[in-house]
């Protein structure tokens, strides 16, 4: 993983200054609240509907067990003993005090991080594949091109206060497991003409009140232009987006207006005058980058492990989470794991002090000091001897992290919705509760199989419910919590914006619902056949029936 | 009728304009005005911006929400209504 260099400790450590600064200015009362809104934004911080909010910038996902542990410091010392992780594989801090937040911040910097660009108009955390660097199926590791992307873009001085905030994902596979297409730009790395690194590039992806897929617009941009492409983009973005409309503001809006191919015009101007310039990524500079992406020194092992299937054999609970939760790898004998921050009744993303100390200490342990944060909202150890498995979930169970839910209908991705989101409608948080404990018999989840439910308390789509198999999205009507149901979004390389099913439903009718929703499936599904695979061959309509035939009966 | 709500600006915390114009945390202190009284009231939390952030005004009827918004401002005044994965000192129900 990457290391701060000089330069990055130096600009960490002025910007934790520059925030106590400005904070105690703001105390002081010689800022007010709209001249301390932006600088409070800049680092992290928002003002939710019950206090402060800091969001940490976790880059692509990737910690070490020193930063997890800091992480539950900051949640016992300045919160309430817990963090939560979103669809952006940041971490959340619900409860902070104003004062304490130049503390936090020095004490994020202490290990390596910090909470620039996870607000504001400016180009935020990059995302990507939480397998990089351990499938089996990846072309190349994408993490150092997004360490790259990072370093460019942290405090860009012309891409710092953009018509509205910019989204970048990246991925290294055929396989899309980081959503490329509900990005402002998604890259997917492909081979160029002569073998090298290239950039399929997708740009004008987005969730929110007017969802839109991400466009190709470029089929193979060379590794060492990549930088002065995505230039090109923000540049024509910051020229040509609105900043009349804080709802027509976002790239999706510009891209679909213009077109794609006027669009793509417009990056090529742009792109003409900066190519041959110093945004050409030195072979040196990404080889020296990509050295701290260098693979862990595996040992050289079967692939097959007698401890792991023995184990499998013996205990039924074991051989579940190794179904759900385990995943091949590309060294043999290894594999990932996932742990589901999932469990029933629990509230999708969140995770206690304690239980991150002990997925610190199985980082260091099991996983050469590796975590990564998934943009399910759960925690990845990505390099696990397939022999240490077994004591590996034992460790998981103990903290209550082992739920064997990976993919499965109970791994619910939601937003805070409005228990905590000053934006929200309606809440998410219940409603994802009460799925978790209708639905929660592993083996009926099994027979089911994978099926994506996202849901979002309002229409900014922080749960990404456009792209869930099943999709939740809360609306206020009239003072009261509705929810309207989407079927057959889908985030990967086959990415869907869900069709809406009908009215919307009150809170206690959206579980039951599903429900009905996902017993038709186990109906009409053939043999192999996805939940996803069985929308995409009979559409919406026999979903439709089943979620509104007690309802219309009753009605 | 209305009150005077906003975040407290030392934690964030949900306040509420009492009587004497005071900050006080529960929605049951908060002072009730009349419509034509309720925005010098929140103009004179609006004045005391080291203690009100963003003061804004919501319906009641007594002390108990009655606007558009009553959902909301049940979940400011009480806090989250589910907990979360541990304890929390709020998590009354709505």
């Amino acid at each position: 993983m990457y290391r701060y260099d000089e330069f990055d400790a130096a600009l960490v450590r002025e910007r934790v200054e520059e925030f106590r600064d400005q904070v105690e200015r703001r105390v002081s009362g010689a800022l007010t609240e709209d001249e301390f809104k932006p600088l409070r934004l800049m680092n992290g911080v928002y003002l939710q509907l019950h206090a402060y909010m800091l969001r940490v910038a976790v880059p692509y996902g990737v910690m070490n067990g020193p930063q997890m542990r800091r992480l539950a410091y900051i949640a016992r010392t300045y919160d309430k003993g817990y963090g939560h992780f979103t669809t952006r594989t940041n971490i959340q801090f619900n409860w902070p005090a104003l004062s304490d937040l130049p503390a936090i911040l020095e004490d994020l910097a202490e290990v390596e991080m910090h909470a620039i660009q996870t607000s504001g108009n400016c180009i935020r955390n990059v995302t990507t594949d939480v397998f990089a660097g351990a499938t089996d199926d990846e072309i190349e590791d994408p993490r150092p091109w997004c360490e790259i992307l990072r370093q460019w873009s942290t405090i860009h001085p012309e891409f710092s206060f953009l018509p509205r905030k910019f989204k970048v994902a990246v991925i290294g596979a055929e396989k899309d497991r980081a959503a490329i297409r509900t990005h402002d730009v998604g890259l997917r790395i492909v081979r160029g003409a002569d073998g090298e690194t290239a950039f399929q590039v997708f740009v004008g992806g987005g969730q929110g009140r007017l969802p839109h897929l991400g466009q190709e617009i470029a089929t193979a941009v060379p590794g060492s232009e990549i930088l002065a492409y995505l230039t090109a983009i923000l540049r024509a973005y910051n020229l040509l987006g609105r900043r009349d409309n804080i709802h027509k503001a976002r790239i999706k809006i510009l891209v679909a207006s213009l077109g794609i191919e006027a669009f793509r015009e417009e990056v090529e101007r742009q792109f003409a005058t900066l190519r041959q310039e110093d945004l050409r990524i030195p072979d040196a500079e990404m080889d020296r980058i990509r050295a701290y992406f260098a693979p862990p020194t595996f040992a050289d092992l079967p692939k097959t492990s007698g401890a792991f299937d023995r184990a499998v054999l013996a205990d039924a609970d074991f051989a579940r989470f190794s179904r759900n939760n385990i995943r091949r790898h590309r060294q043999a004998g290894y594999a990932s794991v996932v742990i589901s921050l999932k469990p029933v009744d629990g509230v999708p993303g969140d995770i206690t002090a304690a239980q991150m100390e002990t997925v610190a200490d199985l980082a260091e342990r099991f996983s050469f000091d590796e975590v990564r944060a998934a943009y399910e909202q759960n925690l990845v150890l990505p390099h696990v001897r397939l022999d240490d498995t077994p004591a590996l979930w034992r460790a998981l169970r103990e903290a209550g992290l082992a739920t064997a839910n990976a993919d499965l209908v109970t791994d619910i991705i939601a937003c805070p919705g409005l228990d905590y989101c000053s934006l929200a409608n309606a809440r998410s948080i219940p409603v994802a509760q009460d799925l978790s404990r209708r639905l929660a018999d592993l083996a009926w989840q099994e027979k089911v199989g994978p099926v994506r439910i996202n849901m979002s308390g309002c229409i900014n789509a922080c749960g990404h419910h456009h792209v869930g198999h099943i999709g939740v999205l809360g609306v206020d009507r009239k003072g009261e919590e509705y929810y309207q149901i989407t079927v057959g979004g889908s985030p990967d390389e086959q990415a869907a914006l869900g069709e809406i099913v009908g009215r919307s439903l009150p809170a206690d009718e959206v579980a039951p619902a599903i429900q009905r929703a996902l017993d038709r499936y186990l109906v009409i599904r053939t043999e192999g056949e996805r939940f996803i695979d069985t929308v995409r061959r009979v559409g919406a309509d026999p979903f439709r029936q089943a979620i509104y035939e007690t309802l219309d009966a009753a009605a | 009728m209305r009150i005077v709500t906003a975040n407290r600006l030392s934690d964030g915390r949900v306040i509420y304009l009492g009587e004497d114009d005071r900050p006080v945390e529960s929605v049951a202190e908060a002072a009730v005005f009349e419509a034509a009284e309720a925005e010098t009231a929140q103009a004179r939390a609006a004045a005391r911006p080291e203690v009100f952030v963003n003061p804004y005004l919501v319906e009641v009827t007594g002390h108990a929400f009655s606007g558009r918004d009553r959902l909301k401002e049940s979940i400011r005044a009480a806090g989250p209504t589910v907990g979360n994965s541990l304890s929390t000192d709020t998590g009354a129900a709505v």
